[in-house]
C-alpha cells in the first residue's frame, strides 16, 4: 500500500510537467519577492484558480515553488537596497544591507541563499516525518504561552541593541503603539483613529515595513545624492559617462567555504527556531526571524559584528524565515487549521480542488500529499540551481549606481505597496511611514524593534487580552503555564548574564 | 496613480485571460459590453467568501460575457471594499459579495457615508448556519448541557467567537439575550484560531460555520453542539438546531452579492439572471460539491426581502445589548 502510493507519487511529483511548473514558480517567486510589497503570498492568491484548470500535483508544484522562491526573494532585495521584499525578510536587512555597504552584497546574497535553502529542507522533512507530533505540542500553546512567547521575542530584541538599551524599548513600544490603531479586539470599538474612517482597520504591515525600512533610505540617498551632485556641478559633469556601476570588484565578492562554515551555527539556530515558530499558529515568518537573530547574536562569538553586516545575522535571519515555509503547514495538514496567510492560502487550494485539510487529507489523497511532499523537497532545489544563476546577476543590480536605482526602486515600492491591498491608503501610509523613517534615522534610532513591536503587538495584546478574559482577570494566570514560566525564565536568564558578559569586557 | 492602476489592471487580465482559457464567450449578446466585472469581497484570500465567489468568477462569464475578477480588499475592516463598490460606476461592473457584517452591522456601528437604503442584493449565495462546537472530551456535549451548566455556574464557560460582533458572535448575544445565560467571551483572530483553542483545551466552546468543522464532526474529533438556524445544516444532518431543542434563536449569515441602488434595474435583473444560469450549469454544480460551498442561490427579490428581515433583526439586537441608539 506505502510502495504503490510513494511510486505513483514519484511517477506524479517529477513528471515533465510538474517539475517544469515548479520551476516557473520558484521563478516567479524569487522575482516578485525582490519586488518590495509583493510577496509569495499575493502571487498564490492571484494564481489561485489555475487549480480548476491544473492536476492537483502541478498545480501545487506551481504554488509552493512561488512560495519557495518568494521566501528567498525577500532577501535579494532587504540585501541590496535595505528594503524588505517580504516581511519575512526584515531581519535580514538589517546585516544584510551593511554587508551591501561594505562591498559584498555576493557573499551576503549566497549566505542568505544557503542558509534559506537548508531552514527550508530541514522545516519541510519536520513536515513529513514530524507532523502529527509537532501539531500536538503546538495545540498546547494557549493564550498564555502564547504571551510569553511575544514577550520573549520583544524582551530579546529590544534589549540587544547594544548601547542604546533605552532607544531600543523605547522603539519598541512605538511599534506597539502603532500597532494599537484601529479597532479594539475585544470591544470592537474603534481608538486611536483620530477620526479618520480609513485607519480603523489599522495600519498594514507592508506599508509600515517597507516605508519605514525603504522609502525612508531612499529620501536619504536621494538627499545625498541631491548634495553630491550640487558640488560636483562645479567640478565637471565628463566623470558620469565612467560606469554604471562603479568600482565593484566581483572577484574580491565571493563567499568563501571558510566564511560560510562560519555561519553554520547562525543557521543552525534560525532552523531550529524557524521550525518551531512556523509550526505555531498564527507567530509567522517575521517573528521567527526576529527570535533567530536575536538568538544568534546572544550565541554568536562575534556579536559585536552584527549590525554592521555580520554574514551571520545574514544567516540566522534567511534560515529563521525559510524554516518556517514547512511547518507551517503543520496545524493544516494535523488539524485543518490554517496557522499562516500562506497556510490558509494552501488550505483554499485543497479545498478548491475538492480535498479537505486535516488528518484525513493524507489518507484520502495519498499519491497527491506524497508528491506534494516530494516536490517540497527538490523544489529546494530547484531553488538553489536557479538562484545560483541569477545571484551574480542581482549582485551586479545591487552595485547600480543609486540615481539610476533609486527611482526604480520608489515606484516597484509604490507598486507594490497598493498592489498587495488594493488600497491607496496604504500608499499614503507607505509615504507617510517614508518620512517618519527618515526621522528615526537622523537621530540613529533603531528601526528593527520599532518593526518587531509592530509585528508582534496585535497577536501579543489578542494573547493577553484573551488570557486575562480566561483567567478571570487575574494577573497570575499568566504564569499558570510551565511553557510560559520557562520563556520569561530563558528571556531574564539571557538578559542578565548578557549584561555581565558586556560588563566584564569593558 | 490612476496610470499605475491601468497597468496592473492590465497584467491582471492578461494573466487571468492566460489562465483561464474559459468556454467561448457570449460577450457579442451581452449589455455588460468587454469590460470584466469585479467581485469585492472585503475580506482577505482564501476563506469561504473568496472559494464560493470563485465558483461564479469560473462559471458565470460564459453566461455573463464579459470575464470575472474576485478582488480582495480586506483594508479598514472590510469598509475599504465596501467604499470602493459604493464609489465605483454604477454600470453593474463593480459588485460586493459580503455577508451582512461590513454591510447591515458596519451600516450600523461605523461612521460610514451610505444607508442601508443604498445597496440592492443582485443575488444571494448560501445561507450559513453559526454552529456551536467543543472537543469530545469536554463535559458539555449538547445543548441542554451548557444551558444547565451556565445557569449553575455563570460566566464561567469561555466562548471563542472570531471578531466582536461578526457573524459568529451576534448569535451568541441574541442567546444570552432570549435565555439569559452569561458566558464569557473571547475574541479570536478567526476561525482558525478558534479551533485550535478548543481543540487545545484552552477554551470550552466556539462558533464556525458548518463547512470548516463539518469532516471533523464526521470523524469524532469535534462535537457540533447545535446550529442558529431554522433547519439542521446539511454538511451536519446530526446537530440539532437551537430552535429543536426549545431555544428561539435564528441567526443564519449569508452570502449576497449586492450593486448600488443607482445601478439601473436592467443591468441588475441581466446580472441576476446570468449569475444564477450559471450557478446552476452542471460545473458549477459540480464545482460547489467539490468545495462544500452549499451553494442554493436566492434571486433578487428574495434576496432584498432576507436582506431587510437582516437589517431588521441586526438593528434589534444592537439596540438591546446598547451598541446603537
Amino acid at each position: 500500500m506505502f510502495l504503490d502510493a510513494f511510486a505513483d507519487a514519484l511517477l506524479l511529483a517529477f513528471s515533465p510537467e510538474v517539475i517544469f511548473f515548479v520551476a516557473i514558480g520558484i521563478a516567479m517567486g524569487i522575482t516578485l519577492g525582490a519586488i518590495p510589497g509583493l510577496s509569495g503570498d499575493m502571487a498564490i492568491a492571484i494564481l489561485l484558480p489555475v487549480v480548476f484548470v491544473l492536476e492537483p500535483a502541478a498545480a501545487l508544484g506551481l504554488l509552493t515553488g512561488i512560495y519557495k522562491g518568494g521566501m528567498f526573494g525577500g532577501s535579494i532585495s532587504a540585501i541590496s537596497f535595505g528594503v524588505p521584499g517580504t516581511p519575512g525578510s526584515a531581519a535580514t536587512a538589517i546585516d544584510g544591507y551593511q554587508a551591501k555597504l561594505n562591498g559584498t552584497p555576493n557573499k551576503a546574497l549566497n549566505t542568505a541563499l544557503y542558509s534559506s535553502v537548508i531552514g527550508d529542507s530541514t522545516s519541510d522533512l519536520v513536515l513529513i516525518f514530524l507532523a502529527l507530533p509537532l501539531a500536538i505540542v503546538a495545540l498546547t500553546f494557549g493564550p498564555v504561552e502564547f504571551f510569553a512567547l511575544y514577550a520573549f521575542s520583544l524582551l530579546l530584541i529590544s534589549a540587544l541593541t547594544k548601547g542604546k538599551v533605552a532607544k531600543g524599548v523605547a522603539m519598541a513600544a512605538l511599534g506597539i503603539l502603532l500597532a494599537m490603531i484601529g479597532r479594539d479586539p475585544v470591544g470592537g470599538s474603534v481608538r486611536l483613529t483620530f477620526g479618520i474612517p480609513e485607519l480603523a482597520g489599522g495600519l498594514a504591515l507592508i506599508p509600515v515595513l517597507v516605508g519605514i525600512f525603504a522609502v525612508s533610505e531612499l529620501i536619504i540617498q536621494l538627499g545625498r545624492a541631491w548634495l553630491e551632485r550640487a558640488q560636483r556641478i562645479t567640478a565637471e559633469t565628463e566623470k558620469r559617462a565612467e560606469s554604471l556601476l562603479g568600482d565593484y570588484d566581483p572577484a574580491k565578492d565571493k563567499l568563501t567555504f571558510a566564511e560560510f562554515r562560519a555561519t553554520w551555527k547562525a543557521t543552525s539556530i534560525g532552523t531550529t527556531m524557524g521550525t518551531l515558530v512556523g509550526a505555531l499558529p498564527g507567530a509567522g515568518s517575521s517573528l521567527a526571524a526576529f527570535i533567530s537573530y536575536g538568538l544568534a547574536q546572544r550565541f554568536s562569538r562575534k556579536p559585536d559584528e552584527f549590525g554592521k553586516g555580520s554574514l551571520e545575522g545574514v544567516a540566522a535571519a534567511e534560515a529563521g524565515n525559510s524554516a518556517t515555509s514547512g511547518s507551517t503547514l503543520i496545524p493544516l495538514f494535523a488539524f485543518g487549521i490554517p496557522g499562516s496567510a500562506t497556510a490558509a492560502l494552501f488550505g483554499a487550494a485543497f479545498i478548491l480542488m475538492g480535498m479537505t485539510p486535516g488528518p484525513r487529507l493524507i489518507y484520502d489523497h495519498t499519491d497527491v500529499i506524497y508528491a506534494l511532499f516530494l516536490i517540497l523537497i527538490y523544489a529546494n532545489l530547484i531553488n538553489l540551481v536557479l538562484s545560483h544563476f541569477l545571484l551574480p546577476l542581482y549582485s551586479k543590480i545591487a552595485m547600480i549606481q543609486s540615481r539610476i536605482l533609486l527611482p526604480i526602486v520608489c515606484v516597484l515600492a509604490i507598486l507594490g505597496t497598493f498592489a498587495a491591498g488594493n488600497s491607496v491608503i496604504d500608499v499614503y501610509v507607505l509615504l507617510f511611514a517614508g518620512l517618519f523613517g527618515v526621522v528615526l534615522r537622523l537621530y540613529s534610532f533603531p528601526l528593527a524593534p520599532l518593526i518587531l513591536g509592530f509585528i508582534v503587538a496585535p497577536g501579543a495584546e489578542r494573547a493577553l487580552r484573551q488570557a486575562l478574559l480566561i483567567g478571570r482577570g487575574e494577573w497570575t494566570s499568566l504564569l499558570s503555564s510551565p511553557i510560559a514560566i520557562g520563556l520569561y525564565a530563558t528571556a531574564a536568564i539571557m538578559i542578565i548574564t548578557f549584561t555581565f558578559i558586556l560588563r566584564e569586557r569593558k | 496613480m490612476f496610470l499605475s492602476k491601468l497597468k496592473l489592471k492590465a497584467t491582471a487580465a492578461t494573466a487571468a485571460a492566460a489562465m483561464m482559457a474559459i468556454a467561448p464567450t457570449l460577450g457579442a449578446a451581452s449589455p455588460l459590453g468587454s469590460d470584466p466585472l469585479r467581485l469585492v469581497i472585503p475580506f482577505g484570500p482564501g476563506g469561504g467568501s473568496d472559494i464560493t465567489a470563485r465558483v461564479l468568477s469560473a462559471t458565470a462569464p460564459e453566461f455573463c460575457g464579459p470575464r470575472i475578477d474576485v478582488v480582495s480588499m480586506s483594508g479598514a475592516a472590510g469598509l475599504e471594499a465596501v467604499n470602493f463598490v459604493r464609489n465605483a460606476e454604477p454600470n453593474g461592473h463593480t459588485l460586493l459579495v459580503s455577508d451582512y457584517g461590513p454591510i447591515v452591522t458596519s451600516g450600523y456601528i461605523d461612521d460610514v457615508d451610505w444607508s442601508h437604503d443604498d445597496w440592492q442584493p443582485v443575488m444571494n449565495f448560501t445561507e450559513w448556519q453559526p454552529t456551536v462546537y467543543t472537543r469530545p472530551d469536554h463535559h458539555i456535549q449538547t445543548i441542554d448541557d451548557w444551558m444547565a451548566y451556565a445557569e449553575e455556574n455563570p460566566d464561567t464557560v469561555t466562548f471563542g467567537h472570531a471578531s466582536p460582533l461578526g457573524i459568529v458572535h451576534l448569535p451568541l448575544i441574541l442567546l444570552e439575550e432570549t435565555t439569559g445565560i452569561q458566558n464569557v467571551h473571547v475574541p479570536t483572530s478567526g476561525g482558525g484560531e478558534t479551533r485550535s483553542l478548543v481543540m487545545g483545551g484552552h477554551i470550552d466552546l466556539g462558533m464556525t460555520l458548518p463547512a470548516s468543522i463539518a469532516p471533523e464532526v464526521a470523524s469524532g474529533e469535534l462535537t457540533a453542539l447545535g446550529v442558529f438556524s431554522e433547519e439542521r445544516a446539511s454538511q451536519l444532518p446530526d446537530t440539532p438546531t437551537f430552535r429543536e431543542s426549545g431555544y428561539d434563536v435564528v441567526l443564519p449569515a449569508w452570502l449576497m452579492i449586492f450593486a448600488t441602488t443607482d445601478v439601473p434595474a436592467e443591468t441588475v435583473e441581466f446580472l441576476q439572471d446570468c449569475f444564477m444560469e450559471a450557478l446552476e450549469s452542471p460545473t458549477a454544480q459540480a464545482m460547489n460539491d467539490r468545495v462544500n460551498a452549499g451553494i442554493e442561490p436566492l434571486n433578487s427579490e428574495d434576496a432584498t426581502t432576507l436582506y431587510q428581515n437582516t437589517v431588521a433583526s441586526i438593528g434589534n439586537i444592537l439596540r438591546d445589548i446598547g451598541e446603537i441608539e
